[in-house]
Protein backbone atom coordinates (compact mmCIF):
# COMPACT_ATOMS: atom_id res chain seq x y z
CA UNK A 1 0.00 0.00 0.00
CA UNK A 2 3.26 2.15 0.89
CA UNK A 3 4.03 2.44 -3.25
CA UNK A 4 0.79 3.54 -4.14
CA UNK A 5 0.35 6.32 -1.42
CA UNK A 6 3.23 7.80 -3.08
CA UNK A 7 1.63 7.18 -6.77
CA UNK A 8 0.51 10.10 -8.87
CA UNK A 9 -3.46 9.52 -8.67
CA UNK A 10 -3.91 9.56 -12.16
CA UNK A 11 -1.67 6.65 -12.38
CA UNK A 12 -3.47 4.78 -10.08
CA UNK A 13 -6.83 5.67 -11.98
CA UNK A 14 -5.53 4.63 -15.47
CA UNK A 15 -4.56 1.34 -14.05
CA UNK A 16 -7.63 1.10 -11.47
CA UNK A 17 -10.94 2.92 -12.53
CA UNK A 18 -12.60 2.16 -10.06
CA UNK A 19 -10.77 3.40 -7.49
CA UNK A 20 -11.69 7.06 -9.25
CA UNK A 21 -15.47 6.19 -9.19
CA UNK A 22 -14.50 5.42 -5.31
CA UNK A 23 -12.98 8.99 -4.90
CA UNK A 24 -15.81 10.48 -6.41
CA UNK A 25 -18.39 8.74 -3.80
CA UNK A 26 -16.18 10.28 -0.96
CA UNK A 27 -16.79 13.70 -3.16
CA UNK A 28 -13.35 13.92 -4.11
CA UNK A 29 -12.87 14.64 -7.38
CA UNK A 30 -10.06 13.50 -8.89
CA UNK A 31 -11.06 11.99 -12.42
CA UNK A 32 -11.67 15.34 -14.23
CA UNK A 33 -8.51 16.91 -12.67
CA UNK A 34 -6.62 18.43 -15.76
CA UNK A 35 -2.70 17.21 -14.13
CA UNK A 36 -3.40 14.56 -11.68
CA UNK A 37 -0.18 14.46 -10.08
CA UNK A 38 -1.03 14.64 -6.81
CA UNK A 39 -0.03 11.63 -5.15
CA UNK A 40 -2.74 9.89 -3.37
CA UNK A 41 -1.29 10.50 0.29
CA UNK A 42 -1.78 13.73 -0.33
CA UNK A 43 -5.08 13.91 -1.11
CA UNK A 44 -6.18 11.78 1.36
CA UNK A 45 -4.93 14.10 3.82
CA UNK A 46 -5.77 17.35 2.28
CA UNK A 47 -9.38 16.38 2.03
CA UNK A 48 -9.41 16.36 6.02
CA UNK A 49 -12.62 13.53 5.69
CA UNK A 50 -13.68 12.46 9.30
CA UNK A 51 -11.84 9.46 10.53
CA UNK A 52 -14.79 6.74 10.00
CA UNK A 53 -14.78 7.87 6.34
CA UNK A 54 -10.95 8.16 5.57
CA UNK A 55 -11.04 4.33 7.12
CA UNK A 56 -13.36 3.12 5.08
CA UNK A 57 -12.19 5.10 1.67
CA UNK A 58 -8.40 3.57 2.33
CA UNK A 59 -10.12 0.11 3.08
CA UNK A 60 -12.34 0.25 -0.52
CA UNK A 61 -9.10 1.25 -2.11
CA UNK A 62 -7.01 -1.12 -0.64
CA UNK A 63 -9.84 -3.45 -1.74
CA UNK A 64 -9.52 -2.72 -5.31
CA UNK A 65 -5.50 -2.28 -5.87
CA UNK A 66 -4.90 -5.52 -3.41
CA UNK A 67 -7.95 -8.20 -4.51
CA UNK A 68 -6.10 -10.85 -3.32
CA UNK A 69 -5.16 -9.64 -0.25
CA UNK A 70 -7.15 -10.16 3.06
CA UNK A 71 -8.00 -6.34 4.37
CA UNK A 72 -8.97 -5.78 7.21
CA UNK A 73 -12.59 -3.97 7.23
CA UNK A 74 -12.52 -1.21 9.69
CA UNK A 75 -15.15 -0.64 12.10
CA UNK A 76 -17.01 1.99 11.40
CA UNK A 77 -20.09 3.55 13.15
CA UNK A 78 -23.74 3.48 11.93
CA UNK A 79 -22.83 5.56 8.53
CA UNK A 80 -26.70 6.11 8.65
CA UNK A 81 -25.96 8.56 11.47
CA UNK A 82 -23.48 10.63 9.27
CA UNK A 83 -21.99 13.60 10.55
CA UNK A 84 -24.18 16.66 9.85
CA UNK A 85 -22.03 18.02 6.83
CA UNK A 86 -19.19 20.20 8.67
CA UNK A 87 -20.16 24.18 8.02
CA UNK A 88 -16.96 25.75 6.33
CA UNK A 89 -15.80 28.50 8.51
CA UNK A 90 -12.47 30.65 7.14
CA UNK A 91 -10.83 33.06 8.34
CA UNK A 92 -11.35 36.51 7.59
CA UNK A 93 -8.34 36.71 4.91
CA UNK A 94 -9.63 34.05 2.97
CA UNK A 95 -13.33 34.16 3.41
CA UNK A 96 -12.52 38.04 1.30
CA UNK A 97 -11.25 35.49 -1.43
CA UNK A 98 -14.13 32.98 -1.09
CA UNK A 99 -16.46 36.09 -1.54
CA UNK A 100 -14.35 37.41 -4.80
CA UNK A 101 -15.28 33.81 -6.27
CA UNK A 102 -18.89 34.77 -5.70
CA UNK A 103 -18.83 37.63 -8.19
CA UNK A 104 -17.06 35.55 -10.48
CA UNK A 105 -19.75 32.24 -10.33
CA UNK A 106 -22.06 34.87 -11.17
CA UNK A 107 -20.32 35.73 -14.44
CA UNK A 108 -19.91 32.08 -14.90
CA UNK A 109 -23.45 31.39 -14.58
CA UNK A 110 -24.54 34.45 -16.87
CA UNK A 111 -22.17 33.88 -19.70
CA UNK A 112 -23.75 30.57 -21.08
CA UNK A 113 -27.02 33.02 -21.72
CA UNK A 114 -24.86 35.75 -23.25
CA UNK A 115 -23.28 32.83 -25.77
CA UNK A 116 -26.34 31.71 -26.55
CA UNK A 117 -28.24 34.67 -27.68
CA UNK A 118 -24.74 36.32 -28.83
CA UNK A 119 -25.05 38.23 -32.70
CA UNK A 120 -21.63 39.34 -33.84
CA UNK A 121 -22.93 41.97 -35.95
CA UNK A 122 -24.06 44.04 -33.13
CA UNK A 123 -21.95 46.26 -31.37
CA UNK A 124 -24.28 46.18 -28.01
CA UNK A 125 -23.70 41.87 -27.92
CA UNK A 126 -19.68 42.98 -29.03
CA UNK A 127 -19.36 45.33 -26.09
CA UNK A 128 -20.77 42.86 -23.39
CA UNK A 129 -18.16 40.21 -24.50
CA UNK A 130 -15.39 42.88 -24.43
CA UNK A 131 -16.89 43.63 -20.95
CA UNK A 132 -16.90 40.74 -19.78
CA UNK A 133 -13.14 39.85 -21.03
CA UNK A 134 -12.27 43.20 -19.03
CA UNK A 135 -14.28 41.60 -15.97
CA UNK A 136 -12.13 38.05 -16.12
CA UNK A 137 -8.79 40.26 -16.94
CA UNK A 138 -8.74 42.91 -13.60
CA UNK A 139 -11.30 41.05 -10.94
CA UNK A 140 -10.65 37.51 -11.86
CA UNK A 141 -7.53 37.85 -12.89
CA UNK A 142 -5.45 40.99 -11.77
CA UNK A 143 -7.23 41.60 -8.46
CA UNK A 144 -8.07 37.81 -7.75
CA UNK A 145 -5.84 35.42 -9.08
CA UNK A 146 -2.78 37.83 -8.15
CA UNK A 147 -3.67 37.83 -4.40
CA UNK A 148 -3.55 34.08 -4.58
CA UNK A 149 -0.44 33.99 -6.87
CA UNK A 150 1.83 36.02 -5.38
CA UNK A 151 0.79 36.43 -1.43
CA UNK A 152 -1.77 33.15 -0.30
CA UNK A 153 0.20 30.77 -1.93
CA UNK A 154 3.85 32.26 -0.26
CA UNK A 155 2.09 30.15 2.72
CA UNK A 156 2.46 26.76 0.65
CA UNK A 157 4.92 25.05 -0.77
CA UNK A 158 4.47 25.73 -4.48
CA UNK A 159 6.20 22.93 -5.32
CA UNK A 160 2.66 20.72 -4.17
CA UNK A 161 0.75 19.41 -7.18
CA UNK A 162 -2.60 20.97 -5.88
CA UNK A 163 -0.11 24.47 -6.45
CA UNK A 164 0.83 23.60 -9.27
CA UNK A 165 -2.30 22.30 -10.82
CA UNK A 166 -4.19 25.49 -9.56
CA UNK A 167 -1.28 27.70 -11.50
CA UNK A 168 -1.87 25.71 -14.10
CA UNK A 169 -5.57 26.77 -14.31
CA UNK A 170 -4.71 30.01 -13.75
CA UNK A 171 -2.38 30.08 -16.96
CA UNK A 172 -4.81 27.97 -19.31
CA UNK A 173 -7.86 30.48 -17.84
CA UNK A 174 -4.89 33.80 -19.61
CA UNK A 175 -4.80 31.20 -22.64
CA UNK A 176 -8.78 31.17 -23.42
CA UNK A 177 -8.99 34.77 -22.71
CA UNK A 178 -6.31 35.51 -25.38
CA UNK A 179 -8.19 33.76 -27.76
CA UNK A 180 -11.35 35.29 -27.36
CA UNK A 181 -9.71 38.48 -28.25
CA UNK A 182 -7.89 36.97 -31.16
CA UNK A 183 -11.03 35.73 -32.60
CA UNK A 184 -13.03 39.09 -31.84
CA UNK A 185 -10.32 40.64 -34.17
CA UNK A 186 -11.47 37.73 -36.86
CA UNK A 187 -14.79 37.89 -36.40
CA UNK A 188 -14.57 34.21 -35.60
CA UNK A 189 -17.73 33.40 -33.31
CA UNK A 190 -16.99 29.53 -33.15
CA UNK A 191 -13.65 30.22 -31.22
CA UNK A 192 -15.46 32.84 -29.43
CA UNK A 193 -17.52 30.39 -27.74
CA UNK A 194 -15.76 27.67 -27.27
CA UNK A 195 -13.19 29.68 -25.24
CA UNK A 196 -15.72 31.24 -23.06
CA UNK A 197 -17.45 28.06 -22.69
CA UNK A 198 -13.65 26.43 -22.15
CA UNK A 199 -13.48 29.13 -19.54
CA UNK A 200 -16.57 29.06 -17.41
CA UNK A 201 -15.98 25.10 -17.13
CA UNK A 202 -12.49 25.26 -15.80
CA UNK A 203 -12.81 28.19 -13.32
CA UNK A 204 -16.19 26.84 -11.97
CA UNK A 205 -14.37 23.69 -11.24
CA UNK A 206 -11.63 25.67 -9.70
CA UNK A 207 -13.23 27.47 -7.48
CA UNK A 208 -14.76 24.96 -6.67
CA UNK A 209 -11.45 23.23 -5.24
CA UNK A 210 -10.71 26.43 -3.68
CA UNK A 211 -13.72 27.21 -1.54
CA UNK A 212 -13.70 23.64 -0.55
CA UNK A 213 -10.41 22.32 -0.51
CA UNK A 214 -7.60 23.92 -0.94
CA UNK A 215 -8.67 26.88 0.75
CA UNK A 216 -9.71 25.22 4.57
CA UNK A 217 -6.71 23.50 3.77
CA UNK A 218 -4.53 26.48 4.07
CA UNK A 219 -6.76 27.87 6.69
CA UNK A 220 -5.93 24.37 9.15
CA UNK A 221 -2.20 25.47 8.90
CA UNK A 222 -2.25 29.14 9.29
CA UNK A 223 -1.46 30.87 12.83
CA UNK A 224 -2.80 33.38 14.08
CA UNK A 225 -0.05 35.74 13.36
CA UNK A 226 -0.11 34.84 9.82
CA UNK A 227 -3.71 35.06 9.32
CA UNK A 228 -2.95 39.08 10.30
CA UNK A 229 -0.52 39.17 8.18
CA UNK A 230 -2.20 37.87 5.09
CA UNK A 231 -4.92 39.98 5.80
CA UNK A 232 -2.26 43.10 5.94
CA UNK A 233 -0.98 41.84 2.84
CA UNK A 234 -4.60 42.04 1.11
CA UNK A 235 -5.07 45.34 1.99
CA UNK A 236 -1.58 46.46 1.00
CA UNK A 237 -2.03 44.97 -2.40
CA UNK A 238 -5.64 46.80 -3.09
CA UNK A 239 -4.20 49.91 -1.84
CA UNK A 240 -1.90 50.02 -5.01
CA UNK A 241 -4.83 48.70 -6.87
CA UNK A 242 -7.21 51.12 -9.55
CA UNK A 243 -10.06 50.74 -7.14
CA UNK A 244 -11.88 52.53 -9.79
CA UNK A 245 -11.61 49.69 -12.29
CA UNK A 246 -12.80 47.09 -9.84
CA UNK A 247 -15.91 48.82 -8.93
CA UNK A 248 -16.87 49.33 -12.68
CA UNK A 249 -16.27 45.54 -12.55
CA UNK A 250 -18.86 45.04 -9.67
CA UNK A 251 -21.44 47.56 -11.19
CA UNK A 252 -20.97 45.38 -14.80
CA UNK A 253 -22.07 41.98 -13.21
CA UNK A 254 -24.89 43.90 -11.47
CA UNK A 255 -26.13 45.27 -14.69
CA UNK A 256 -25.16 41.78 -16.52
CA UNK A 257 -28.30 40.05 -15.65
CA UNK A 258 -30.61 42.85 -16.87
CA UNK A 259 -28.55 42.71 -20.62
CA UNK A 260 -28.91 39.32 -20.94
CA UNK A 261 -32.80 39.68 -21.16
CA UNK A 262 -32.58 42.27 -23.82
CA UNK A 263 -30.51 39.94 -25.63
CA UNK A 264 -33.31 37.17 -25.81
CA UNK A 265 -35.88 39.82 -26.32
CA UNK A 266 -34.89 40.58 -29.53
CA UNK A 267 -34.98 37.15 -30.99
CA UNK B 1 -23.36 19.91 45.02
CA UNK B 2 -22.02 18.54 42.78
CA UNK B 3 -21.46 19.74 39.15
CA UNK B 4 -25.26 21.16 39.63
CA UNK B 5 -25.36 24.88 39.60
CA UNK B 6 -27.04 25.72 42.35
CA UNK B 7 -29.74 29.29 42.07
CA UNK B 8 -28.10 31.75 43.51
CA UNK B 9 -30.33 34.78 45.27
CA UNK B 10 -29.99 36.95 41.56
CA UNK B 11 -30.90 33.81 39.34
CA UNK B 12 -27.24 35.02 36.98
CA UNK B 13 -26.11 32.11 35.91
CA UNK B 14 -22.79 34.24 35.69
CA UNK B 15 -22.73 33.88 39.13
CA UNK B 16 -24.31 30.28 40.08
CA UNK B 17 -22.06 28.43 42.63
CA UNK B 18 -20.55 25.47 40.93
CA UNK B 19 -18.04 23.04 43.45
CA UNK B 20 -15.52 21.30 41.02
CA UNK B 21 -13.47 19.69 43.73
CA UNK B 22 -12.48 16.12 43.42
CA UNK B 23 -12.30 16.78 39.69
CA UNK B 24 -8.82 17.61 39.15
CA UNK B 25 -6.20 14.49 38.37
CA UNK B 26 -4.00 14.30 41.27
CA UNK B 27 -1.05 13.59 39.48
CA UNK B 28 2.24 15.03 40.94
CA UNK B 29 3.58 17.86 38.43
CA UNK B 30 6.96 18.35 37.87
CA UNK B 31 9.19 21.30 36.59
CA UNK B 32 8.73 24.68 36.57
CA UNK B 33 7.22 26.68 34.06
CA UNK B 34 8.08 29.53 32.49
CA UNK B 35 5.87 32.75 32.35
CA UNK B 36 5.39 34.12 29.16
CA UNK B 37 3.65 37.28 30.35
CA UNK B 38 6.07 40.10 28.26
CA UNK B 39 4.72 43.56 29.59
CA UNK B 40 3.61 45.13 32.67
CA UNK B 41 0.45 46.76 33.21
CA UNK B 42 -1.95 44.28 31.78
CA UNK B 43 -5.24 45.83 33.05
CA UNK B 44 -7.38 47.75 30.14
CA UNK B 45 -7.67 50.97 31.88
CA UNK B 46 -3.83 50.70 32.55
CA UNK B 47 -2.27 50.10 29.70
CA UNK B 48 -1.27 52.84 27.19
CA UNK B 49 -1.54 51.43 23.42
CA UNK B 50 1.54 53.69 22.90
CA UNK B 51 3.69 51.11 24.48
CA UNK B 52 5.92 49.09 22.23
CA UNK B 53 4.96 45.87 23.02
CA UNK B 54 1.71 46.84 21.14
CA UNK B 55 2.92 47.97 18.28
CA UNK B 56 2.06 45.67 15.22
CA UNK B 57 1.27 42.75 17.77
CA UNK B 58 -0.80 40.28 17.47
CA UNK B 59 -3.10 41.09 20.98
CA UNK B 60 -4.76 39.02 23.55
CA UNK B 61 -7.44 40.42 25.21
CA UNK B 62 -8.81 37.91 28.26
CA UNK B 63 -11.81 38.18 30.91
CA UNK B 64 -10.23 38.63 34.21
CA UNK B 65 -11.36 35.14 35.16
CA UNK B 66 -10.02 32.93 31.93
CA UNK B 67 -6.54 32.84 33.41
CA UNK B 68 -7.40 31.61 36.08
CA UNK B 69 -9.31 29.03 34.51
CA UNK B 70 -7.31 27.21 31.37
CA UNK B 71 -4.35 25.97 33.26
CA UNK B 72 -1.97 25.79 30.20
CA UNK B 73 -3.21 29.73 29.36
CA UNK B 74 0.40 30.92 29.55
CA UNK B 75 1.52 28.08 27.15
CA UNK B 76 -1.37 27.54 24.68
CA UNK B 77 -2.91 31.22 24.73
CA UNK B 78 -0.51 34.08 26.04
CA UNK B 79 2.68 33.19 24.30
CA UNK B 80 3.75 35.03 21.72
CA UNK B 81 1.07 37.33 22.40
CA UNK B 82 0.66 41.09 23.93
CA UNK B 83 -2.06 41.38 26.68
CA UNK B 84 -4.68 43.11 28.04
CA UNK B 85 -7.28 41.94 30.79
CA UNK B 86 -10.59 43.17 31.75
CA UNK B 87 -14.29 42.24 33.17
CA UNK B 88 -16.89 43.11 31.09
CA UNK B 89 -19.69 42.39 34.08
CA UNK B 90 -17.85 44.63 36.93
CA UNK B 91 -15.55 47.20 35.51
CA UNK B 92 -16.63 50.93 35.04
CA UNK B 93 -16.24 53.51 32.03
CA UNK B 94 -16.33 50.68 29.69
CA UNK B 95 -16.54 53.71 26.87
CA UNK B 96 -13.37 54.04 27.59
CA UNK B 97 -12.38 50.32 26.55
CA UNK B 98 -13.82 50.79 23.30
CA UNK B 99 -11.42 53.79 22.65
CA UNK B 100 -8.49 51.67 24.17
CA UNK B 101 -8.97 48.94 22.24
CA UNK B 102 -9.98 51.40 18.86
CA UNK B 103 -6.84 52.93 19.58
CA UNK B 104 -4.94 49.33 19.32
CA UNK B 105 -6.29 49.08 16.25
CA UNK B 106 -5.73 52.40 14.51
CA UNK B 107 -2.49 53.56 16.43
CA UNK B 108 -0.67 50.97 17.64
CA UNK B 109 -1.54 49.09 13.95
CA UNK B 110 -1.73 45.82 15.91
CA UNK B 111 -1.78 42.39 13.46
CA UNK B 112 -4.59 40.36 15.47
CA UNK B 113 -6.96 40.52 18.31
CA UNK B 114 -8.05 37.24 20.16
CA UNK B 115 -10.62 37.62 22.88
CA UNK B 116 -10.79 35.39 25.11
CA UNK B 117 -14.15 35.09 27.13
CA UNK B 118 -15.75 32.57 29.95
CA UNK B 119 -19.14 30.88 29.08
CA UNK B 120 -21.20 32.80 31.09
CA UNK B 121 -23.48 35.36 29.37
CA UNK B 122 -22.26 38.32 30.52
CA UNK B 123 -18.71 37.62 29.54
CA UNK B 124 -19.73 38.16 26.27
CA UNK B 125 -19.86 42.10 26.66
CA UNK B 126 -16.08 41.96 26.07
CA UNK B 127 -16.49 40.60 22.95
CA UNK B 128 -19.33 42.93 22.04
CA UNK B 129 -16.84 45.57 23.16
CA UNK B 130 -14.25 44.56 21.03
CA UNK B 131 -16.37 44.62 17.96
CA UNK B 132 -17.46 47.75 18.88
CA UNK B 133 -14.29 49.10 18.40
CA UNK B 134 -13.19 47.43 15.41
CA UNK B 135 -16.34 48.72 14.12
CA UNK B 136 -15.24 52.38 14.39
CA UNK B 137 -11.57 51.99 13.87
CA UNK B 138 -10.50 53.17 10.51
CA UNK B 139 -8.44 49.85 9.95
CA UNK B 140 -9.83 46.57 9.97
CA UNK B 141 -8.12 43.76 11.55
CA UNK B 142 -9.07 39.76 11.96
CA UNK B 143 -10.90 39.47 15.38
CA UNK B 144 -10.94 35.98 16.97
CA UNK B 145 -13.22 35.19 19.94
CA UNK B 146 -12.30 32.08 22.33
CA UNK B 147 -15.06 30.84 24.72
CA UNK B 148 -14.11 28.43 27.28
CA UNK B 149 -15.81 26.41 30.08
CA UNK B 150 -15.74 26.72 33.49
CA UNK B 151 -13.64 24.14 33.87
CA UNK B 152 -10.85 25.60 31.15
CA UNK B 153 -11.32 23.36 28.27
CA UNK B 154 -12.18 25.49 24.82
CA UNK B 155 -15.81 25.45 23.81
CA UNK B 156 -15.36 27.57 20.80
CA UNK B 157 -12.74 29.41 18.47
CA UNK B 158 -13.86 31.98 15.39
CA UNK B 159 -13.72 34.41 13.85
CA UNK B 160 -16.10 37.08 14.44
CA UNK B 161 -17.19 39.13 11.09
CA UNK B 162 -17.63 42.71 11.64
FE1 LIG C 1 -7.21 30.28 -8.20
FE1 LIG D 1 -9.68 31.73 -6.62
Amino acid sequence: MKKYLNTPIKEIITNFPQVGNILEAYNIGCVPCTLGSCLLKDIVSIHNLPKDQESELMYRIEKVLYPDRDVKKPIIGNLLQKEAPRELKYSPPIKRLVDEHVLIKQLLTLMPKVIANIDMESDFDRQIILDSLDFIRFYADKFHHAKEEDILFEYTDKNLDIIKTMLADHETARAHVRAVFAALKTQDKKSIIENLNAYCALLAEHIKKEDEILYPWIDRGLTTKQVGELFARFNEAEEKMNMEVIEKCKRFIAELAQKVTKLKGRE
Amino acid sequence: MSKEMSKDMCGCPGAAMQDFRGEQETKEETGKRQSQLRQWPLQLHLISPLAPYYQKADVLLSADCVAFTVGDFHKDFLKGKSLAIACPKLDEGQDIYVEKIKSLIDDAKINTLTVMIMQVPCCGGLVALAKEALKAAKRKIPVKAIVVSLQGDVLSEEWVGD
